[in-house]
């Protein structure tokens, strides 16, 4: 009887132990899991550039308006032309370029590169990417359905060391 | 060495060993919590400075509202911004900051805005108090009526709204 209840104790200082210890390593996961809050901070910066990508005016027209870079994706969809009779996707593409490179310095930041990827139907209507991709990076996600045809905008952007 | 002694030292070990365990657990949880803390006040600091641009931009005073067809967030009326700027001193102590300026980013243009150059210019300054600290912005749909051979259109171009928080806050 005094041998069963000494293993008992034995048994019971273990199981102690055992939870102490899975109590720290669960604190440890908390902190390791609740640390990419900077991410999500800095992305929205990317979210609220893309939001006004997709607004700007460009100098492209058909025969009622100006086009936004949202319409101009549509019109580049359908194959259609400006009515000064440029390419739609060539006019996409070389506003697209100038708006990123004034809009994220890669030349003097913290900034190493950019890509930016449209999908038409799951299919890439256009990709502009530049400088390097690194492993730190933040981005945004931008989806909508016009004329049918569902679009999405993949923006990303690489840092070099950006926790420094 | 009596059995009981034994045990009392047994215990003693055990405690020891008890309370190093406590104490390296310990210190390991503060050096990771202290570590990560400057980080995530300056995080927040980022995220409260990024959601008062966002809802300055959102403001009535700023928006766009439904001026541009369907309601657009993150979009400031250029008409509305330059008004501002002249009755700036009656807003100065409404935003509660030192300072608030929008710059054109495409196309670039740093010419400092006003009603005589409006609207070939870049730089909206509403206004600015002499002790402004570190800034934060983010990016906007700067948008105006504009006109052309056929007619009045909507123009929407890319900004940055940047924000000088007092240093109070």
């Amino acid at each position: 009887m005094k041998k069963f209840s000494k293993a008992q104790e034995e048994m019971m200082g273990f199981v102690l132990i055992v939870v102490i210890i899975a109590i720290f390593i669960l604190i440890f996961v908390a902190f390791m899991i609740s640390r990419p809050e900077k991410q999500a901070v800095e992305s929205f910066e990317a979210e609220s550039f893309v939001q006004s990508l997709l607004q700007y005016t460009t100098d492209c027209r058909d025969n009622l308006e100006f086009l936004s870079i949202e319409s101009l994706i549509n019109k580049c969809q359908k194959k259609e032309k400006c009515l000064d009779e440029r390419d739609t996707c060539n006019v996409l593409e070389k506003n697209i370029k100038e708006i990123i490179s004034k809009s994220w310095d890669i030349q003097n930041s913290p900034i190493k590169g950019y890509s930016l990827a449209i999908l038409s139907n799951k299919q890439e209507l256009l990709k502009v990417q530049e400088g390097n991709s690194t492993s730190n990076s933040i981005g945004a996600v931008q989806s909508f359905v016009r004329s049918g045809i569902p679009t999405e905008i993949n923006f990303e952007v690489f840092y070099y060391r950006r926790d420094d | 060495m009596k059995k009981a002694q034994l045990k009392i030292q047994q215990m003693a070990f055990m405690l020891i060993a008890i309370t190093l365990l406590f104490a390296l657990a310990g210190m390991f949880v503060l050096v990771f919590m202290f570590s990560g803390l400057k980080e995530s006040a300056t995080a927040l600091n980022e995220r409260n400075a990024l959601l008062l641009v966002s809802r300055l931009a959102n403001s009535p005073e700023f928006s766009c509202g439904e001026s541009f067809g369907m309601l657009k967030l993150n979009c400031v009326d250029e008409d509305k911004a330059i008004i501002l700027k002249q009755n700036s001193n009656d807003y100065k102590n409404f935003w509660g900051v030192a300072g608030i300026e929008i710059q054109k980013i495409y196309p670039e243009n740093n010419i400092e805005c006003n009603l005589g150059n409006y609207p070939n210019c870049g730089l909206i300054t509403i206004y600015s108090e002499k002790n402004k600290g570190v800034s934060s912005s983010n990016f906007i749909s700067l948008c105006r009526k504009t006109s052309s051979e056929n007619g009045i259109y909507d123009k929407c171009e890319i900004a940055k709204l940047i924000v000088f928080p007092r240093s109070e806050q």
